[in-house]
């Protein structure tokens, strides 16, 4: 028998998770026309009828498979662009033009809506159950009025990687020093029911951000996913003493065995005094941090294979406890396990990790200065670029 | 029915060891719940609670689940786990890395 460790890349799972997913922000649908959003390993329609109303079905018309995102919206319907059944957001076919009755079973694939904080979110289940109020991400006091910045949004399409690899960064403390250049001062996970929690805080690293100004921006990052894809994550910043109050959504929507959309979007706390063009640039300039931050991540996830079993060492996260959690989604309700939805704390104290990394970020800072007192090329050393110093939640 | 299958049998056996492996049970001082701890170190910690653990601590059934104080710990298991680690009722190390 060898001792070679072997790489498990276990087999994905055949079906998407069950669970509320943001499709994206509610008023991006209200033009009157359909969209499309890729969904499930299928597509989708969106549109709005007269009343202001949402409505989302199977993006196929159960007539002749045509593709009613290149339909028309006419009434309260969506028309298909083929024959012109008109469907409702009941997924009941209201109308065909041409015809004396409309057959009964013309039923199509719907799916419950509400609308969240600014956001339209779907319920999804293979068996079929009814929408669960219960689970949906709470309601963020005072989003959405004149405290917070408008929510700038990014949708980012992603293509093989598993959706679990973004689930995973939950507990990676490791990758946000060596991704994301931060460092994670302390850390915390709680698993508990259809939640998953992360707590972080961190400052940027100086070594890597170009000057020493990094080195002055401090976190206090809390994100929590609620169910399998839409996380919130409140952000407490301080940058050179200056306190700024974020939140941001990390959301997705699977699209196939190995793809999925990322979808981000922030708000900011308008700080005192300070006038709201002011706050929509501090906005701006954190969703492009935060969308560095993704792309970091995604040049991981596109070159890395699945691991089913992950080696550990003693001082990484619970990434058994919680691919256990994220499992509850992936099964029938019914085989749903305690161990999957009980109470799980998992607690470190960054210090040990960070002696070591202060010690790197140091000779990093040593090294650099040498060189630049030789005049070394000019060139700025290594890895600095205009990357993000901080990442949370993922 | 599991949904990330595995394809090495050596891998339930990992699953096995990083989450169920070690685990002391500590009773708190003060309710009825009894957890399972694990200490790879001074600074690190790890509860596993059960549904009946969960159900016994009256901390944390008065939150509400909601709200973003879920998190948090229980104090009182909390100090309860200190006075074991300090009794040496709880192992501190870790077994390559579980
Ligand atoms: S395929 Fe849609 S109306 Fe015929
Ligand atoms: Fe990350």
């Amino acid at each position: 028998m060898s001792d070679t460790r072997i790489l498990d890349r276990g087999t994905p799972p055949e079906r998407f998770a069950r669970g509320w997913h943001c499709l994206g922000l509610a008023e991006s649908f209200g033009d009157g026309k359909p969209h499309r959003i890729e969904a499930f390993g299928g597509q989708l329609v969106v549109w709005q009828d007269t009343q202001g109303g949402l409505n989302v079905l199977d993006g196929y018309c159960r007539h002749m498979g045509g593709d009613l995102t290149q339909g028309t919206v006419k009434g309260d319907e969506i028309a298909c662009p083929f024959h012109d059944w008109r469907w409702g957001g009941d997924g009941k076919c209201k109308a065909i033009p041409y015809a004396r009755r409309v057959p009964l079973r013309a039923r199509t694939q719907k799916y419950a809506t509400t609308i969240r904080n600014g956001q339209l979110l779907i319920w999804h289940d293979v068996e079929g159950s009814e929408a669960e109020p219960d689970l949906l991400p709470p309601e963020l006091p005072g989003v959405g009025t004149d405290e917070y910045t408008p929510w700038t949004w990014e949708v980012v399409p992603i293509t093989d990687s598993h959706c679990r690899e973004l689930i995973d960064n939950v507990v990676d403390m490791a990758h946000f020093y060596y991704v994301h250049f931060s460092f994670p001062t302390s850390f915390r996970n709680v698993f508990e029911g259809h939640q998953a929690t992360q707590f972080m805080e961190s400052k940027g690293r100086p070594d890597m951000t170009g000057g020493y100004g990094d080195a002055e921006l401090f976190l206090k990052s809390e994100a929590t996913y609620y169910g399998p894809s839409y996380m919130i994550n409140w952000l407490d910043v301080d940058y050179k003493g200056f306190q700024t109050e974020v939140i941001l959504i990390n959301c997705h929507i699977p699209t196939g065995p190995d793809s999925f959309t990322l979808q981000y979007g922030i708000t900011v706390k308008k700080p005192e005094g300070i006038d709201d063009k002011t706050a929509a640039y501090i906005s701006k300039k954190y969703a492009e941090m935060f969308g560095g931050g993704f792309l970091q991540d995604v040049h991981i996830w596109k070159n890395k294979v699945p691991v089913q079993n992950p080696l550990l060492c003693e001082e990484d996260g619970p990434v058994y406890q919680l691919r256990r959690w994220y499992e509850q989604f992936y099964v029938d309700r019914a085989d749903i396990q305690p161990e999957m939805v009980d109470r799980f704390e998992f607690e470190v104290d960054t210090t040990k990790a960070n002696e070591y990394w202060q010690e790197e970020v140091a000779e990093n800072l040593a090294r650099k200065a040498a060189e630049e007192a030789e005049g070394a090329d000019g060139a700025t050393a290594g890895s600095e670029s205009d990357s993000p110093s901080v990442m949370t939640g993922t | 029915m599991a949904s990330f299958v595995p394809t090495s049998a050596d891998t339930l056996e990992d699953q096995r060891l990083y989450t169920s492996a070690r685990l002391t049970e500590v009773a708190c001082l003060d309710c009825l719940a009894r957890v399972g701890v694990k200490k790879n170190s001074d600074h690190h910690t790890s509860i596993q609670w059960s549904r009946e653990a969960r159900e016994s601590c009256p901390e944390l059934s008065r939150r509400d689940g909601r709200g973003r104080d879920y998190h948090q710990g229980c104090p009182r298991l909390l100090a309860s786990i200190e006075t074991a680690v300090r009794e040496g009722q709880v192992d501190i190390g870790a077994e390559d890395g579980y």
